[in-house]
């Protein structure tokens, strides 16, 4: 069987790699990216399964460009939003998508049940699961 | 009746033979009118040929002929005259008590003489005697003085006098003797008629008097009132059929009967005598025992003595008059009077309170009638509305009483029974414009309608500025609990990336911790763990801060209840939820909501390490000005050490050691007051523990 493909973004690269390395860890293929501009190379030249974005980027850029870019490519892609601080603007932008938001620090349990349902319904959009 | 025989044998009798006859013949009759023609049959025997009598008739006024013996009808009719014919020889006769001789009548050839009877006497008659009164008709009539014809009645014993003439023709040649002998005659039959005729009289008055005795006695029967004659011994005499009820035993008795009859006369009887020792004869109220009725009657007794002509004192007369209901009616008025009296003074009473509540009630207090006029001041609203004329010339007082007047005509003629309103009058001494909060009622008149309004006007001046301070508190206090939050979210965000690159080594490195590592990578993982936990808590209050909408306390609870059942369940905990359904939305952030219910509900769970209950109640709570929702949140715990719950709201204060964070009740309490609401908590260690919270709704 192939290994689902897992685009991570995160601008601060520790966190990057730590998640890359945990992700690789569970069986997934990873590509990491620390930036959004990176980021949409990736997708531009990648088919993934599933993005993992962190929600505030570099200079102005933020998590929701990243997104909107990968469902461009393909619509129905599934996305978790990481982020330390959401606005009620960002929490509903993602609920309409479907997409759940995890607040940082991130339970790494919660994280790899989220990711891991998300890949099953792949093709589907789940009900947000929002956690604090 | 005279005959020729009787006169033939009286002519062979002598004179002194013949006047023992007269005497006895005179004797023998029984009444007065049988004496006078006994007398003519004698004067006829004596040898007079002709004698007859001549009666005053008072009806008439005249002198007639009323019995005769041998006299025509013509020769009668000679002595028929009025009495006021003084010169007349019969009524000289008459009036000088002198017997005349009339020498010759026209056509008649003998004198005639003319004799006076009347009834006279030396002595007096019985009745002037016993009650020792001068002027009877008797002496009068025997005295020596001229006669009045027309006043023949007797002063003292009412016995009208007759009085006649007799008239007797003598014969021309009569003797001085025989003359003598004729009057001697006459004198003695006047003497038996005046005895005879005074016995009648008593006798007729007797008889009169039997008939003044019976109607007395009918009308004393016919009265319905108790009527009593006594002696002077106080013994009952005579007594009428309504007094024998109460002072005559009947013939069949009953003991009771008895014992009533001799109570009420002994009541009766005492009543006598102490009004005759107290000298009063006059009216006395006396109970007595009706024996029929077995009732007690109470009667006024009329009592006046009575006496004899001659003034001697006989005994009582006593009227007895039921009174019963008149004195009933009187003390039914009298406890009518009495009933007005104390409901006037109860009256008195509490309109002297209500004076004294109204004068220190310290607000103004107005009433008006039914036309907004006012028409009660108390001293404060008379300051700031002024009384008639004063208020004339103050233009601040009118602009008060124009707006006064215009909420109370618009609340008059408003459907409802009270209200409250804002009112902005000025102080008429500092000229500054005072916040009232008028309160008003109807007063309304029997038929329903408004009769009058009163309005109770509160100076707010003082809340206000309590409102103010406690609103600028809480501005400070929120500004303060922003303030951290924001500090916090920034420190925690500038934590959280490394923080989070630290937690997903200690995540890698797991499974690469050689054995004798093992307790210090523990040490690492958990501590990082509670960073972790800290920051998190941190964020989330700093997170949702702007978050605000209405939210509905229930579904919150739920929320919570249902992300914490797996927990509560495994942890042993029973849930007891009691959320009223019919709570309005409530202002606010939802999510701050959730995160206070989660903290006091992971507190609850974690107090129970042997499991226990958890409750959950809401309820809305409506003191007349604000309605809350009040969510109690309770466990049965471990409870919370006293000396603890002064210090639990502050933050990094906690009992959970290492697994807590101490933010949790901190920001509960925050996030409460923020919400305007309050918070309290009520525990007793070993039993457990209560939060109550109130939150204010929104309608």
């Amino acid at each position: 069987m192939d290994k689902k493909q897992i685009l991570v973004v995160d601008d601060e690269p520790n966190v990057l790699v730590t998640y890359r390395l945990i992700l690789q860890q569970q069986g997934f293929a990873v590509t990491a990216a620390i930036s959004s501009e990176e980021a949409r190379r990736c997708l531009d030249s990648v088919t993934i399964d599933l993005l993992l974005c962190d929600l505030s980027l570099e200079k102005q850029e933020s998590g929701f460009d990243v997104i909107e870019y990968a469902r461009k490519k393909n619509a129905k892609v599934p996305a978790v939003l990481l982020t330390g601080y959401a606005t009620q603007d960002a929490n509903d932008w993602a609920e309409q998508r479907g997409i759940p938001v995890l607040f940082k620090p991130i339970d790494i349990q919660q994280l790899l049940e989220t990711i891991n349902k998300l890949i099953k319904n792949e093709g589907g959009s789940s009900a947000a699961n929002q956690a604090k | 009746m005279a005959t020729a025989q009787m006169s033939v044998r009286s002519g062979t009798k002598t004179t002194t033979e013949r006047r023992r006859d007269a005497a006895l013949r005179l004797l023998t009759a029984e009444r007065s009118d049988e004496i006078l023609p006994v007398l003519l049959e004698e004067i006829v025997a004596l040898g007079y040929p002709r004698a007859l009598i001549t009666a005053v008739d008072y009806d008439s006024a005249e002198l007639r002929p009323t019995v005769s013996l041998n006299c025509s009808k013509s020769f009668q009719q000679r002595f028929r005259t009025s009495i006021y014919a003084l010169d007349h020889p019969l009524v000289q006769s008459l009036q000088t008590q002198k017997p005349k001789q009339i020498p010759s009548l026209p056509r008649a050839s003998n004198p005639v003489l003319c004799y006076p009877v009347l009834y006279r006497h030396k002595a007096p008659c019985w009745e002037a005697e016993r009650l020792n009164r001068p002027g009877c008709l008797a002496i009068l009539n025997n005295s020596n003085a001229k006669l009045n014809l027309g006043d023949q009645v007797c002063k003292v014993c009412d016995m009208r006098s007759y009085a006649a003439v007799v008239v007797v023709e003598l014969n021309r040649n009569a003797s001085a003797a025989q003359t003598a002998n004729l009057s001697g005659l006459i004198e003695m039959a006047n003497r038996h008629m005046a005895r005879l005729f005074k016995t009648e009289h008593y006798y007729n008055r007797m008889s009169d008097m039997e008939v003044t005795i019976a109607q007395m006695e009918t009308v004393m029967e016919s009265m319905s009132d108790p009527v009593i004659l006594t002696d002077n011994q106080h013994r009952v005499i005579m007594q009428n059929k309504a007094a024998e009820r109460f002072f005559m035993l009947p013939e069949e008795v009953s003991e009771g009967r008895v014992r009533a009859v001799e109570l009420n006369n002994m009541l009766f009887s005492a009543a006598l005598s102490s009004m005759a020792v107290s000298g009063s004869d006059g009216t006395r109220d006396l109970a007595l025992v009706d024996a029929v009725e077995a009732e007690e009657v109470l009667f006024e007794a009329v009592s006046a003595p009575s006496f004899t002509r001659d003034g001697r004192r006989t005994g009582m007369v006593t009227v007895l008059r039921d009174v019963t209901e008149l004195r009933r009616a009187d003390e039914e008025l009298r406890q009518n009077y009495e009933k007005l009296t104390s409901a006037e003074e109860v009256v008195r009473q509490d309109r002297d309170r209500l004076n004294l509540i109204i004068e220190n009630v310290g607000d103004p207090i107005v009433v008006c009638d039914k036309d907004s006029k006012i028409v009660l001041l108390d001293p404060l609203a008379q300051e700031l509305l002024g009384t008639g004329r004063d208020a004339a010339r103050s233009p601040v007082r009118l602009r008060n009483q124009a707006k006064l007047d215009a909420y109370i005509t618009a609340f008059t003629y408003s459907f409802s029974d009270r209200e409250s309103a804002p009112l902005r009058l000025i102080n008429p001494t500092s000229s500054q414009e005072v916040e009232f909060d008028a309160h008003s009622g109807k007063i309304y008149d029997e038929r329903g309608q408004v009769a009058y309004t009163v309005t109770v006007l509160r100076d707010l001046t003082a809340v206000r500025r309590v409102e103010q301070m406690k609103m600028e508190r809480r501005m400070l206090e929120m500004e303060k609990f922003a303030a951290a939050g924001r500090l916090a979210g920034t420190i925690a965000h500038e934590v959280n990336n490394p923080l989070e690159a630290i937690k997903n080594c200690i995540y890698l490195l797991a499974n690469s911790v050689q054995e004798e590592a093992q307790p210090v990578y523990t040490i690492l993982k958990t501590e990082t763990e509670r960073v972790a936990r800290i920051v998190r808590q941190m964020l989330g209050l700093y997170r949702n801060t702007e978050q605000v909408g209405t939210f509905d306390v229930n579904s919150v609870a739920e929320d919570t209840l249902l992300l914490f059942a797996r927990q509560l369940e495994r942890a042993g905990v029973i849930v007891e939820k009691d959320l009223q359904d019919t709570i309005p939305p409530s202002v606010g952030s939802a999510d701050q909501l959730r995160q206070v219910f989660s903290n006091l509900v992971v507190n609850a769970r974690d107090s129970m390490n042997q499991g226990g209950t958890l409750f959950i109640r809401t309820k809305l709570l409506n003191n007349g000005v604000h309605e809350m929702v009040r969510i109690l949140i309770g466990d049965t715990g471990c409870g919370i050490p006293k000396q603890m719950v002064e210090t639990m709201f502050e933050p990094f204060v906690t009992t959970k050691g290492e697994r807590g964070t101490g933010l949790g009740l901190w920001i509960v309490k925050g996030i409460i007051e923020n919400h305007g609401g309050k918070l309290r908590v009520r525990s007793k260690v070993g039993q457990g523990t209560v939060f109550k919270i109130d939150i204010p709704v929104v309608r």
